[in-house]
């Protein structure tokens, strides 16, 4: 996907919806607890975390690994904007 | 274009000479090589430029890595120590720690990573080892096992417990409290420095804690994946050496009137070994192409890349001691040492029964074509 249509938390959401549904063969609302229903292993935490750097241009480095990052599509969204913010101050 | 890794293969050659089955036998490497090789920055040669390291490809180290194993896999052994340490402290650290951690490793300070303990080997879930905050300094407590390269390392990354979670912090080997015990004579990899790491009551400043509070499960598997790349590769390495000494022996050796390689179950053995080595170089080429173009493939083609490699040069090693016959069966020749070291990959890093099932749960997870 391109960085203009991420741009918005509604983009990176559905985005992230996206990829995470392709990998579970399932559509996973973005509230859900993907560590709780036991949709998420090591394995999969890690591509999460290669993913969202690859597609959104983001380092997700040291205390950002923390689960509570990863547990919901909506709680990864925030952790992207986040970062975007915090790595292009005052940037086109 | 710049390659940094310009004569690195050159440096190797002429400082393993004809001395790995020497080093092999007396289970040490000597300090100065290592040394020589780690202020180049080659023992960790992916470290970003920003941070004096080399900033190597993932399929260019990876190259490189196979070249060291083709030569020494004690050596080989601890380039994936040392590229490790540094990969857990770029992957878990701050911008501060990559600052300070980052140029000592890829200048020429020696490290090591300790996972292992007695009763937590592949069921990271029994691991006892902690992290305990106390002010601004961390108090660290545990028995680590079979820590590769300890025994030469300056500075060691243990992984416990830390909080509900777990972290990752850097302990020098000479702080108060730390013993290193090596393993006495390893099966394989004899001079990798294997070693037992006891931690009482080492007190650190906080600032050396890497993270803090991830999933036990999301560290080892981040940390681990660049030990099963270059494992993966070193074992490309073992294979290639082994093809190497099969062929010459086989097109110089002369029975019943013929080369052996005219013998068509020895040739079988051949066309075997070249298969091997191609079969894993290729597995290796995608997973390192994954790493380097930032797709999250790379994580389980990093699992499928250890896997077969291991498999592949454990078998490889195997059908070249078979041909080489006795010309191989005495301690420290190439095939020999092969045959012990290409095993123990299949222990390490995640044991090939480990990887099978971490690649059965991705062939049941993965969507449907």
């Amino acid at each position: 996907m391109s960085a203009e249509q991420a741009i918005t938390a509604e983009g990176i959401e559905r985005e992230i919806a996206g990829f995470v549904a392709g990998r579970v063969n399932a559509e996973v609302p973005a509230d859900q607890d993907l560590f709780a229903s036991g949709l998420v292993s090591s394995m999969f935490a890690m591509e999460l975390v290669v993913h969202l750097e690859q597609a959104f241009a983001v380092q997700i480095l040291g205390d950002d690994l923390k689960r509570d990052n990863f547990r919901t599509v909506r709680a990864m969204t925030a952790l992207v904007l986040r970062l975007r913010d915090a790595e292009q101050p005052a940037d086109d | 274009m710049t390659e940094p890794l310009t004569g690195a293969r050159e440096l190797v050659d002429e400082s393993v000479g004809d001395r790995a089955p020497e080093w092999d036998r007396t289970g040490e490497i000597p300090e100065e090589v290592l040394r020589t090789l780690a202020a180049r920055g080659l023992l960790c040669a992916g470290v970003p430029a920003a941070f004096g390291g080399l900033g190597a490809t993932s399929a260019a180290n990876g190259e490189f890595t196979a070249h060291v194993g083709s030569r020494c896999s004690s050596l080989r052994s601890v380039m994936t120590s040392q590229g490790m340490a540094a990969w857990a402290i770029q992957r878990l650290g701050g911008p501060q720690q990559h600052a300070r951690y980052l140029p000592e490793l890829a200048g020429g300070r020696l490290a090591a990573v300790a996972f292992s303990e007695s009763e937590a080997g592949s069921d990271l879930s029994a691991m006892t080892t902690a992290i305990e905050p106390d002010g601004d300094t961390v108090v660290v407590r545990g028995q680590k096992v079979w820590t590769t390269a300890a025994h030469y390392a300056d500075v060691i990354v243990v992984v416990g417990r830390y909080g509900s979670g777990a972290a990752a912090v850097v302990v020098p080997s000479s702080a108060p409290g730390v013993t290193v015990r090596r393993v006495p004579r390893p099966s394989g990899c004899r001079a990798a420095g294997h070693a037992d790491v006891h931690l009482d009551e080492v007190r650190l400043p906080a600032s050396a804690v890497l993270g803090g509070g991830q999933p036990l499960t999301l560290l080892v598997t981040t940390a681990l994946a660049y030990g099963r790349i270059s494992v993966a590769w070193g074992c490309v390495g073992i294979l290639r050496a082994c093809l190497d000494a099969a062929r010459r022996h086989a097109r110089d050796r002369r029975q019943f009137g013929a080369p052996l390689a005219r013998h068509q179950l020895v040739g079988r053995h051949l066309a075997n070994l070249l298969t091997a080595e191609q079969i894993a170089t290729r597995v290796c080429e995608h997973a390192s192409r994954s790493w380097d173009d930032g797709s999250p493939d790379m994580v389980i083609a990093t699992v499928l890349a250890k896997q077969v490699s291991a498999v592949q040069a454990a078998q490889g090693a195997a059908t070249a001691v078979q041909v080489l016959g006795s010309a191989a069966a005495h301690e420290g020749h190439v095939v020999e040492r092969a045959y012990r070291d290409a095993k123990l990959m299949e222990l390490i890093e995640g044991s090939t029964e480990i990887c099978q099932l971490i690649l059965a749960d991705h062939a049941v997870s993965m969507a449907v074509s």
